[in-house]
Parts: structure tokens; C-alpha cells; sequence
């Protein structure tokens, strides 16, 4: 350093980040402590420390227990940042997880668990496997939460390695936690799987039942969630498990009771005796009524809760409506809740003392709960015929207070109690038309005006009462608007004298000329024309008889009513939705979901259905029952949730859900799948089309055929037979084809097994197929084997390998070809074609202008290709060298070489 | 005297310890060489994903021995531990002379690095006990040991798995770091 400015480069004053640096490397054990603990706390309080990771990673092979939870608190966060350094604490946490202390060991399976890294996720398997397996039961169930955590981040993994099969072992753990962070970890698994994974057996059942009566009662819960999924054998069985279960109402924790309860619920509906449905749910009452007792927030989930099962079962609390009576204090929403389950809960036996309830209810200050008790009064009088009555004499009075909003919302449900029992309590018509001049809210305004059109023959004056109406005509609200359009027209058809035709004219002119509103304008359309061709008509349709109304506002459709009960004490639960409403979420399938594997783009039609989201029946099925592998892949289409529930906005897309699941048949062509190669030509075939290629997936080989019936018969019974060709491709099964109706075709993938059989001769690419089926000739067809479809997943070389291996093989085996048309545009995206067909990228280097590029890959029985392209990217021309200790295959994988670059 | 001569020792190095590295491709011994000398015994390993740190004591020395792991996805991040290194143990496995041409690149890439241009350099030609492999000089030969410049260096012949020369390179190591040459 010779200039004197370059003092001013190395200053004296370090940043925080070098200063504590510093200290992480130091030599004091103490020191180093402190330091870690000012990385976690700048980390706390947001300050970005990542760039310290080895440093502190570096601390964590220590003795020092709180060092070490600082470190692995601090790798949980940076890790996601840093994920190629992460790679350096995997050896510790190995270390750790044979530490002889149980507490390190489940702290280190712990924290591997909640590190979401990739790459160093297989590392982390043999500790897990081990920690599985732990001597101590802490170490063993902090493992089973942690197989659930990996099955999130790497699915597969975790079925590669038997993870799934030693959690299920837990099960039968002699430790009862150990037993419930299992279930609870198979039920999370479950739940993001499509395939059955955890299924209880009568083994299993005892077990759960025993862990349950010692477990914690988070344990608990667990257990009686899992318990509740289970399809008892027989009523005996159901009997059994509840009884065993009965226990837990009594619990403290309102999540064991509820759960409990929901358990119960569900295996009651195997239970045919009614003594002891009867029994069960005088049983359920006590604990469900205690839940009210809990604060506020609480009671509205136990409400919630409540809500649902007496839609259900209302015998279990049909004695109790008194707890459900609002205490002046109660917040606002526990009062809705409560109402909502009187109205469910009013029966002939206790409609006065409830009566009495709402009527004081009506008096109150609150407007919207003052609303919903009048309206309660009104449901229950359409609810039952015996107190109907009664209901209507407590409106009457309320009406008579004059509050507004009492009297316009007691408008509203006499108008659906007019509709419930026709020609029976019009009498009072005459009171509520004394209020008419008080309505201002529009659906009063609309249910008055119903009224007044409805029983025009009854009110001596309904013309001057819907001429004062037709005043303002054209500020009204539509929906006013419509009322009085069609309660003109039937008071016009009821009194066809003067009055009543000047104000049709009037009407008519206002509705189609005056107004915007397409509804409006094509009633008043549909009436006038009816009324001017056929005035008896025009009656036939408008004063046509009423279906007879009944309560059903707040009732749930059945089958949603079926998925929210067995979501009981869940947030479903207390949104009154399905999950998935509300929760989306990827499931992942047993098959990978990465396109990278696959041969060529032109698969990709399949592999997008193993990824798709299972959010709703909505997304249509895209591949057809008749295809085995396809189909096991696709994630069904949950029934529950094409369920035509009202209350679900989405109604289209529920009805396309249901169409598609409907009308997709076995032998539709569901799925517009990759474009294959037509083998065998409709001419040729007596209309027999099919279209196949060889293709490769997670490892396995498979014929993927289309299978196009054009003729006039319906064809079935299909076989395949492929003829002794260079490398033993045979059929691994039997083809699985469904009838083939005219018109229609199917698409199936064929699994293949290789290197069986094999001709002998010079190595060709000729696969020869015969197809037959039950009406007609063999066809046979030529295909080619692409040589691309057998590299191996498995046949990345390192470098050094590459090397020794090209030198090892004489140049006698070096083969060269040159692709005069091929031109490589992108690098990067031939180099990602061919790693998707299995050769990998080695590396690259410059000679003079030209690009080289080494690829390795693999053919069964361990034979290696090595390989060589010379190109200039963007100009035409390509020259491939490949050496191989198996020559003769050359010209088949320059063939295969060229559809790939071609493609 | 003899505490007299003690209390020098400690003066010069007080309560600090020498920090080493054990380097070398996976499957040479390091892991096994680490523990051999801190606990004397021979334990099963696995590759080492990441790295172990021990201290050991000897000769009134106390070495603080991280061992890194060999594998080609590792060894690009020795160079985090780089920095403060008195002394490198390079460990080599003389029978596998497939990959020498490999550890002699590694080798001479270390010794390129800037941080560690004041550290000493111990090699052991492991694997003594195995048939077929080198000696320290057809090692030394092969690594191309002459090539090193401005250093100490020292090539001992060790097999962990019988502790042969270990502690020997140990000796030459602590006196080369007390005579001050790391």
C-alpha cells in the first residue's frame, strides 16, 4: 500500500455485524455465548443478521444446552435465507440426535423439522428414522410431529423412507403421548394426501382408546378427532366406543368436550337402538350446557357448536331452552346465537314462556336484535300451527307500541305467515294498514304492497292505498317497484273497473318506458301482453294458487349439515362453512409433481393433473376412470364440497362441479392430453385409431396410448402383445381398456417393464405391437423405441467421475455424429430438456467460437453415456460425440438426440 | 525449574487454543483421525455433513481441531473457516490413488488461499494399514509437496485406525506452532 489515501478504506470503526462477528469466533466460551445471544436479539427485533450464519453455526457443537437452543432458534430463522450453508449444521444435528441426553435429541429432531431446506432434508432422515425409534418418549413423539412437518415439505421422502410405516407403529406405543402426537401427526398427513394413509383398525382402535383415558387433553383431542373419522363395524362397535368415551364429556377443556361430543355424534349414527341414542343424548345435555357458562367468546363457539347439532339431534337439548334465554348483559352476538337456537328449539310445550321472551326481546334498545326477535316470533308462528296464533296476537301488540322498525319488520313475517296459512288471518289486515303511512323501509313497503295486491278483494279501498303508492313510483326501490307492478295488476284483474285500469296504464307506461331496470320492464312486458291477449289467462297465471310456505331460513342443506358436524369444534364449525370454503390448500399425491421428469413437454397434460389443487369440485375431472395410473394420481374430487349448498356464493361453480362428475363417463375422453404420434391409422384399423409413445415417469417406462373408436360397433376387450425387440420392452400388466362405444376414445398408460426377454441380433429401435380386441382382426404396427426413455433418474456424474471415466474408455468407443439442421438457441433451456430426459449437465467450456457441452447419463445395468456437443449457439449445426462402453447403441441415441433438439 | 519452564509455556500461550483444520477429500480419515486423537479411541463414522469441532489436549497445548467434511458439496465452504487458522492437517488416503490427481488440486487451492498464507501445513498420508498404499514419498510425490514455498510442512505416514503416526505429526505440530512458526 503505498498511497496514503488508502487509510481511508481501512477504518478502524467496525460495523455491529464485523464486531460480533468478531466475538462468535473468539476463544472464550463466554464470550461467544454473549454473542450469540446479540445475534438473536437483533434478530428479534428485525435487524437482518444472516450474513453471521457460519459464525454462529460454528457455536452450536456445545455442551452449553441454552447456547445451543439459541443457535438452533437462530438457524430455524436464517436457514430459509441461507440454504446452501445450512448444509454445514447437518452434522451436528446428527451428533445431537444421538446425544446421550433424550432432551437434546428431541430438541435437535425438532428443530430439523421446523427447518424447510430442500437440500438438506435427506440428510435428516437417518436421524429421524433413529429418533423414531428413541429409547426416551420425549424424543419419540417430539419425532412423530416431525415426520408431519417433512411430509409438508417432502412427501415423498417420507413414503421412500417407511416414515408413514413407523408412525404407524407408534400407534401401538406403550407411552400415551407418543400415541396422540402420532394420530395427530397421520391426521395432518391425511389431510394434505388424497390417498387413504391413516385408517383405523380394530387394532389400532383399542390402542387409541386406552392412550385416551391418559394422555393430555390436547392428547385428547387428537385422539377423538381420529376416533371420530372411523366407521365402526357395527352398532355393537359403535355402542362400545362410545361408552368408552362418555368419560370425556366431563372434561375441563371445552375443546376435549366438543370433541367428544362430536365423536359421539357421528357413531350415534350407526346406533340403531333408540334407548340408547335416547340415553346418549341426555348425556350430551349436561356438558353442552355448561359450555355456556364459559365467557363470552367461548359461548359463541359452544353456540356455533349448538347450532349445528340441534339441527341434527334437537331431542339432546330440548329441554334446556331456558339456558338459551339472553341475560341483558350478554354481548350482541351471543344474543343472535342464542335466539337463532330458540327458534330451532321452540316446541308446542314451551312456545308461551318463549313467546314471553321474545316479546321482551322486541322492547329492547338494541334496533337489529329488536328486528331479529320479531322476526323469531314469526318463524316460529310458521314453525308451528298450534301456537300460530298466539304468535300472531304478541305481533299485534308489538305493532300497537307503534316503534317503527317493530311494526315495519312485523309486516315482513306477516306477510310469510299470510303465505303459510292462507285465509286465515287476513282479519288483522285491517290493523296493519293503520301503519301503512310508517313504512319507509323498502321490503315493509313491499310486503304491504303484497298484501294489499294479494287480498285486494278483501280491503274495500286497496286502490287508494296502492294509488298513494304509485305516487312515487319511479323513486321507489325495485323491489317496491316490482310489488307494485304485480299488485296492480292484480287488483286490476280483481276489480277490473276505472280506477284500477287508469293506474294499470300509468304503471305500465312507467315500468317499460320510464325505467331502466330489465326485470322490471320485462314484467311489465310479460303482463301487458298477457293482459291484452287474453285477459282469463292473465288471472290463470297471477292469481294462481300459492304453494304453502314453511320455515326454512338458517337451515343447512343435509350433506353440508353432514360435513360441519363431523367438523365440529373446528373454526368449520363456527363459520358454518366447509374447509375447503375457506381453506385452500395443495394436497400432494403419491406421484412426484415436478414436470422435470418427464421425457419430453409433451407429457406435461398428465403430470398437471397430479398438482392440482384440490380446492373444490369445481375444477373439472381431467382424466378419465378407464386410465389406472392416471387415475390413482388425480386427487378425487371431495363430494362434500360439490354439495349445492345455498349458502355457498360460488352456485355456478357448484353446478359445473356437479355436471362434470355427473356426466364424465368411464369411456369419455375426459382429459385433452398430449398430442401422441398416430401408430396405427382409422384407415388401416377398420376406424381403429391409435396413437402411442414410449414414455418415461419416476422412474418407470410407459407405453401412453389413445385408443380413437371410429367405426360403427362398439369395440372392448382389448389385449396388447409386443414382439421380442433389442431391449425386452414388455407389457408389465395386462392393458386395461374399458368398452369403447363409437364415437368415443380413451386414453391409458401402459406400465412396461425392459430388459426381459431380449432379441438377439443387432441392437434396433423396432418395436413391433399387436392390438386386438373381441370384434376384430389383430392390427399390428411398428413403433420406435426412443433410447432416451430408458436413462436412468440416477445417471448424474460427478465431474471427476466423468473425466476418469472418458479416460478409461478407449477411442474405439468414441462415436460421432453431426446434426447439420439442429440450431441451440437458449442454452439454458436445452440444457433443462435434456436434464428432463434424464442426460445432466456436467459442464461447459470454450474451444475457439464454439460452445462444448459434457452431459452424462445412465442406462440400466449401470452402462454410462458420455457426451459431447460442439455447437455455436444460435447457428445451425451440431456435432455429437458420445462414448459408451456399449457402442452399438450409438446410432439409436443419436436418434433419440435428434427428436429431442427437434422437438 | 520445571514450573518456571510451565509458566513460560503459559505465558506464551496462555489459555489459547490452536486452531486447526482437518482438510482432505471425503473418505480420507479426518473424522476418524479427529476422534482418535481426542478420545484415543476408533469410533464408526458416517461422512460428515458439515463439520465437528473438538479440543484436544497435548503437549500443553490446546488445539481446538474443527474437522470439515470432504464431500464436493462441502468443500466449497472451507473457506468459512479459513480465517485465525494456526496449522492445517491435510489428510490424504494413500490408497486411493484414483483420486490423488484430485487431492493434490484441493491441496495447492488451499495453500493458494490469502488467509491462510501464515498457517503451517501438517499431511498425513493415511491408510497406512491397507494393501497398496503409498508410502510418504510416493505421497509426497504425488501431492507434489516440493512445490511449497515460504511454509512449514511436514508428511508423516499414519493409519487412524491404529494410531500410528499421529501423534507424532502432533509432536512436529506443537513444536513448530511453540517455536513460533504459526
Amino acid at each position: 500500500m503505498s498511497g496514503h489515501d488508502s487509510k481511508y478504506f481501512s477504518t478502524t470503526k467496525k460495523g455491529e455485524i464485523p464486531e460480533l462477528k468478531e466475538e462468535l469466533n473468539s476463544q472464550y466460551k463466554d464470550k461467544r455465548k454473549d454473542a450469540v445471544k446479540k445475534v438473536i436479539a437483533a434478530m428479534t427485533v428485525g435487524k437482518d443478521v444472516s450474513s453471521l450464519f457460519t459464525d454462529v453455526v460454528n457455536c452450536m457443537q456445545t455442551e452449553n444446552l441454552e447456547l445451543k437452543k439459541l443457535v438452533y432458534l437462530y438457524l430455524i430463522n436464517y436457514a430459509k435465507s441461507q440454504p446452501d450453508l445450512a448444509i454445514l449444521a447437518v452434522n451436528t444435528f446428527v451428533k445431537d440426535s444421538q446425544d446421550p441426553n433424550p432432551l437434546i435429541r428431541a430438541l435437535a429432531v425438532r428443530t430439523m423439522g421446523c427447518i424447510r431446506v430442500d437440500k438438506i432434508t435427506e440428510y435428516l432422515c437417518d436421524p429421524l428414522q433413529r429418533c423414531l425409534k428413541d429409547d426416551d418418549p420425549y424424543v419419540r413423539k417430539t419425532a412423530a410431529i416431525c415426520v408431519a412437518k417433512l411430509f409438508d415439505i417432502n412427501a415423498e421422502l417420507v413414503e421412500d423412507r417407511g416414515f408413514l410405516e413407523s408412525l404407524k407403529d407408534l400407534i401401538s406405543d406403550n407411552n400415551p403421548m407418543v400415541v396422540a402426537n402420532a394420530v395427530a401427526a397421520l391426521a395432518e398427513i391425511q389431510e394434505n394426501s388424497t390417498r387413504p394413509i391413516f385408517e383405523i383398525t380394530s387394532h389400532t382402535l383399542s390402542k387409541l382408546l386406552t392412550a385416551l383415558n391418559e394422555c393430555t387433553e390436547w392428547g385428547q383431542v387428537f385422539i377423538l378427532d381420529a376416533l371420530s373419522r372411523y366407521k365402526a363395524a357395527d352398532p355393537r362397535e359403535a355402542e362400545n366406543i362410545v361408552e368408552r368415551v362418555t368419560p370425556r364429556l366431563q372434561h375441563a377443556n371445552c375443546a376435549v368436550v366438543l370433541s367428544a361430543v362430536k365423536m359421539i355424534l357421528q357413531q350415534m349414527e350407526l346406533i340403531a337402538s333408540t334407548d340408547v341414542v335416547r340415553n346418549l343424548c341426555k348425556k350430551m345435555a349436561p356438558p353442552l350446557v355448561t359450555l355456556l357458562s364459559a365467557e363470552p367468546e367461548i359461548q359463541y363457539v359452544a353456540l356455533r357448536n349448538i347450532n349445528l347439532i340441534v339441527q341434527r339431534r334437537p331431542t339432546i337439548l330440548a329441554h334446556e331452552i331456558k339456558v338459551f334465554f339472553c341475560k341483558y348483559n350478554d354481548p350482541i352476538y351471543v344474543k343472535m346465537e342464542k335466539l337463532e337456537i330458540m327458534i330451532k328449539l321452540a316446541s308446542d310445550r314451551n312456545i308461551d314462556q318463549v313467546l314471553l321472551e321474545f316479546k321482551e326481546y322486541a322492547t329492547e334498545v338494541d334496533v337489529d336484535f329488536v328486528r331479529k326477535a320479531v322476526r323469531a316470533i314469526g318463524r316460529c308462528a310458521i314453525k308451528l300451527e298450534r301456537a300460530a296464533e298466539r304468535c300472531i296476537s304478541v305481533l299485534l301488540e308489538l305493532i300497537k307500541i307503534k316503534v317503527n322498525y317493530v311494526v315495519q319488520e312485523a309486516i315482513i313475517v306477516i306477510k310469510d305467515i299470510f303465505r303459510r296459512y292462507p285465509n286465515t288471518y287476513e282479519s288483522i289486515i285491517a290493523t296493519l294498514c293503520e301503519s301503512l303511512d310508517t313504512l319507509d323501509e323498502p321490503e315493509a313497503k313491499a310486503s304491504m304492497i303484497w298484501i294489499i295486491g294479494e287480498y285486494a278483494e278483501r280491503i274495500d279501498n286497496a286502490d287508494e292505498l296502492l294509488e298513494s303508492f304509485l305516487e312515487s313510483f319511479p323513486e321507489e326501490p325495485a323491489q317496491v317497484q316490482l310489488q307494485l307492478l304485480t299488485a296492480t295488476v292484480k287488483l286490476f284483474l280483481k276489480k277490473p273497473t276505472e280506477g284500477p285500469q287508469q293506474m294499470i296504464q300509468v304503471v305500465l307506461n312507467n315500468a317499460t318506458v320510464e325505467t331502466d331496470n330489465p326485470d322490471l320492464r320485462d314484467r311489465a312486458y310479460i303482463y301487458w301482453r298477457l293482459l291484452s291477449t287474453d285477459p282469463e289467462a292473465a288471472k290463470d297465471v297471477v292469481l294462481a294458487e300459492k304453494p304453502v310456505i314453511s320455515d326454512d331460513s338458517n337451515q343447512l342443506d343435509p350433506s353440508l349439515l353432514d360435513e360441519l358436524l363431523a367438523n365440529i369444534a373446528t373454526l368449520s364449525s363456527v363459520y358454518h362453512k366447509p374447509p375447503d370454503a375457506f381453506v385452500t390448500r395443495v394436497k400432494t399425491t403419491a406421484s412426484k409433481t415436478e414436470d422435470d421428469d418427464y421425457p419430453d413437454g409433451s407429457e406435461a397434460g398428465y403430470s398437471d393433473t397430479s398438482a392440482q389443487p384440490a380446492d373444490g369440485g369445481a375444477s373439472p375431472p381431467t382424466t378419465s376412470s378407464g386410465v389406472p395410473y392416471a387415475a390413482a394420481r388425480q386427487p378425487a374430487p371431495a363430494p362434500t364440497s360439490t354439495a349445492p349448498a345455498a349458502s355457498v356464493p360460488d352456485l355456478l361453480g357448484d353446478l359445473i362441479g356437479l355436471d362434470s362428475s355427473a356426466i364424465v363417463p368411464v369411456d369419455e375422453p375426459a382429459a385433452p392430453g398430449p398430442t401422441l404420434p398416430v401408430v396405427l391409422p382409422a384407415a388401416t384399423g377398420q376406424g381403429l385409431q391409435i396413437s402411442a409413445q414410449l414414455t418415461r415417469r419416476d422412474g418407470q417406462i410407459f407405453y401412453s396410448m389413445l385408443l380413437e373408436n371410429n367405426s360403427q360397433v362398439a369395440l372392448d376387450g382389448f389385449m396388447i402383445q409386443f414382439n421380442k425387440n433389442s431391449f425386452g420392452l414388455a407389457a408389465a400388466g395386462p392393458l386395461q381398456v374399458p368398452p369403447l362405444q363409437p364415437g368415443t376414445s380413451t386414453r391409458t398408460l401402459l406400465p412396461m417393464v425392459s430388459f426381459q426377454n431380449m432379441s438377439t441380433g443387432p441392437t434396433s429401435s423396432l418395436l413391433q405391437v399387436a392390438v386386438k380386441n373381441n370384434q376384430q382382426p389383430v392390427w399390428y404396427f411398428n413403433d420406435k423405441i426412443s433410447l432416451h426413455i430408458f436413462f436412468a433418474e440416477d445417471g448424474r456424474m460427478e465431474r471427476g467421475n466423468f473425466l476418469e471415466t472418458w479416460r478409461s474408455l478407449p477411442d474405439s468407443n468414441e462415436i460421432a455424429n453431426d446434426f447439420p439442421g439442429i440450431v441451440v438457441n437458449g442454452v439454458e433451456a436445452t440444457l433443462d430438456r435434456l436434464a428432463a430426459s434424464n442426460m445432466f449437465f456436467i459442464a461447459k467450456r470454450k474451444h475457439a467460437n464454439q460452445d462444448v457441452f459434457y452431459f452424462s447419463a445412465k442406462m440400466p445395468r449401470g452402462i454410462p453415456f458420455l457426451i459431447e456437443l460442439t455447437t455455436i449457439v444460435g447457428t445451425p449445426g451440431l456435432k455429437c460425440a458420445i462414448k459408451t462402453p456399449d457402442p452399438d447403441m450409438a446410432p439409436l441415441f443419436f436418434e433419440a438426440l435428434g427428436t429431442l433438439l427437434n422437438a | 525449574m520445571g514450573i518456571l519452564f510451565t509458566r513460560m509455556f503459559s505465558s506464551l500461550f496462555g489459555n489459547k487454543e490452536a486452531r486447526i483444520l482437518v482438510l482432505g477429500l471425503d473418505n480420507a480419515g479426518k473424522t476418524t483421525i479427529l476422534y482418535r486423537l481426542q478420545m484415543g479411541e476408533v469410533v464408526s463414522t458416517i461422512p460428515t455433513i458439515g463439520f465437528n469441532v473438538e479440543t484436544v489436549q497435548y503437549n500443553n497445548i490446546k488445539f481446538q481441531v474443527w474437522d470439515l467434511g470432504g464431500q464436493t458439496s462441502i468443500r466449497p465452504y472451507w473457506r468459512c473457516y479459513f480465517p485465525n487458522t494456526q496449522a492445517i492437517i491435510y489428510v490424504v488416503d494413500s490408497s486411493d490413488t484414483d483420486r490423488l490427481v484430485i487431492a493434490k488440486e484441493e491441496f495447492h487451492a488451499i495453500l493458494e488461499e490469502e488467509e491462510l498464507k501464515g498457517s503451517v501445513v501438517l499431511i498425513f498420508a493415511n491408510k497406512q494399514d491397507l494393501p497398496g498404499a503409498l508410502d510418504d514419498a510416493a505421497v509426497t510425490e504425488a501431492l507434489e509437496l516440493h512445490k511449497i514455498k515460504n511454509r512449514q510442512w511436514a508428511i508423516f505416514k499414519t493409519s487412524a485406525i491404529k494410531g500410528e503416526g499421529l501423534f507424532e505429526g502432533l509432536d512436529w505440530l506443537s513444536n513448530t506452532l511453540k517455536s513460533g512458526g504459526g
